[in-house]
């Protein structure tokens, strides 16, 4: 045990259902982003598709980011 | 009541057509209002119309010094390897022309007799008969097979039949079959169906406009319609019925496009699918074969039309309105007056395709709605824009931003390998 401790505490912490709304939300975005820069691709839409891959890039990076963040223990837990 | 009223009436349900739920069927077109002033078209096409007026305004000799004017600077493009003008660029659009500069309206695959088909006296069986929807959904089924990207089927509506075409008199008689005499084309009257049909054009090929390339889209998509049409009435004379095959000639197509449910009327003065945006090629079958009729579709078009402009800003002639909204004002003789609509300026666009030696296509190109399927986000683009117009702004800045309707790279094409993309 840590310290010498005889215990230690397991903080399971539901996250609130907007998150998973949101969540959701997310992936499908994600999902119509990449399909449209796959697509757009083969269209010769080259502008498209780089916006599209530009979009993918962001929100895979904004995604990773609240997902950590919403997990990590906050103050006094 | 017959068969053949109640089908024309509505009495019979229209028949059932896979389509997007945000493509409404209406009681009346969007932009179906007309006046006592419309009246059948005089079948002059802008091709007369636009030399006649040429001689008119820049004196006799103009359109001949003109023609002999682009030829030369057509030749000089080819010999310089012009991208989109060269050689092949050219030649590969007078291929795909080929089927359609071979028939001229009631010759040929044309024709408004049977070709080849052995009717069913011949075979030794009556004549095919089923209820009008049943008869709808075989021959909707046979254009597919025959190429009909979208086929329904509308009432006669003679108003919408050209007055003369060939400098003879398109009549209607009460014959039983039709027939192109030395004086006239005879429709019978008991001629009341029209099957309409749009052939998509190729979009690789449509997005090089307005090169030779983009040009043998459009050549390509009329030879498509030929046979089309060809096939669809032989089928129907095969079946006992009379038919008759059109593809620019006859009658407008638009206007019975528009009532079998096939589009709607754009700012472009020309039909625009939810499928395939305006890139089709139109044609029809006039047949006494009684089918249950479709209805026309509303999709949002017009109201996206009005805070568009795409293709008018894109239009290097200026041939297409500006207004934001539609009028009775039409623009020149080959406008058809009576009826509500953006109307265009054919001689400013025909004068552009002496430009560039071909036609154009800019305008198809353009047009928001015209995509390849591919990505999902254009059939969720078209569905939020039916149900919401208030997107339409934002829709029409996305589109620019995300850089679409502009000149695909000619040269591009020859090498393009894409076994995704239907050739035609």
């Amino acid at each position: 045990m840590p310290n010498g401790a005889d215990t230690f505490t397991i903080t399971i912490r539901k996250r609130p259902r907007w998150f998973w709304v949101l969540a959701g939300l997310w992936v499908l975005l994600e999902v119509l982003f990449l399909q449209t820069a796959l697509a757009s691709a083969r269209e010769d839409e080259y502008r498209a598709a780089a916006i599209s891959w530009i979009a993918v890039a962001v929100m895979t990076a904004g995604g990773v980011l609240v997902w950590f963040r919403q997990g990590r223990p906050r103050a006094g837990e | 009541m017959p068969v053949a009223v109640s089908a024309l009436t509505g009495g019979a349900r229209a028949s059932a057509r896979k389509r997007a739920w945000w493509v409404k069927s209406v009681d009346r077109p969007a932009l179906g209002e007309k006046t006592a002033d419309f009246k059948r078209f005089s079948g002059d096409n802008i091709f007369a119309i636009y030399r006649q007026l040429k001689t008119k305004r820049d004196g006799a000799g103009s359109f001949e010094a003109e023609q002999a004017a682009k030829a030369k600077r057509m030749a000089g493009w080819m010999r310089e390897g012009k991208p989109g003008f060269r050689l092949p660029d050219h030649q590969l659009s007078e291929g795909a022309w080929t089927l359609m500069k071979a028939n001229e309206p009631g010759a040929g695959l044309l024709s408004w007799t049977r070709i080849s088909v052995r009717t069913p006296a011949e075979l030794g069986v009556g004549r095919h008969t089923a209820p009008p929807e049943e008869m709808a959904e075989t021959v909707k089924a046979a254009a597919r097979l025959y190429g009909a990207g979208l086929v329904g089927i509308a009432p006669m509506n003679e108003a919408y039949v050209n007055l003369r075409q060939e400098k003879k008199d398109i009549v209607f008689e009460d014959a039983e079959v039709p027939a192109v005499t030395g004086t006239k084309y005879v429709i019978p009257k008991k001629m009341k169906w029209v099957v309409a049909i749009a052939i998509p054009m190729d979009l690789d090929l449509l997005a090089r406009a307005p090169t030779a390339l983009g040009d043998a889209a459009t050549g390509l998509g009329y030879s498509h319609s030929a046979f089309a049409v060809a096939s669809l009435a032989e089928f129907i004379r095969g079946l006992g019925y009379q038919a008759i095959p059109s593809v620019n000639d006859t009658a407008l197509s638009v206007p019975f496009a528009v009532e079998a449910g096939i589009g709607e009327l754009s700012r472009l003065n020309k039909l625009v699918t939810p499928e395939f945006g305006p890139a089709v090629r139109l044609c029809k079958v006039f047949t006494d074969l009684p089918m249950a009729c479709d209805k026309p579709v509303d999709f949002g078009l017009v109201e996206f039309c009005k805070k568009c402009k795409k293709c008018a800003e894109a239009c290097p002639s200026r041939a297409l309105s500006f207004d934001d909204e539609p009028s009775f004002k039409t623009r020149g003789p080959w406008n058809n007056p009576g009826h509500k609509a953006w109307f265009e300026d054919s001689y400013k666009c025909y004068q552009y395709w002496q430009k560039v030696g071909n036609g154009c296509g800019i305008c198809l190109a353009s047009c928001p709605y015209t995509k390849a399927a591919q990505a999902w986000i254009h059939g969720a683009v078209k569905a939020t824009a039916s149900i919401a117009p208030a997107a339409d702004g934002f829709f029409r800045i996305m589109d620019n931003a995300f850089g679409y309707g502009r000149q695909h790279d000619p040269e591009r094409w020859w090498t393009k390998d894409a076994p995704w993309v239907r050739r035609g």
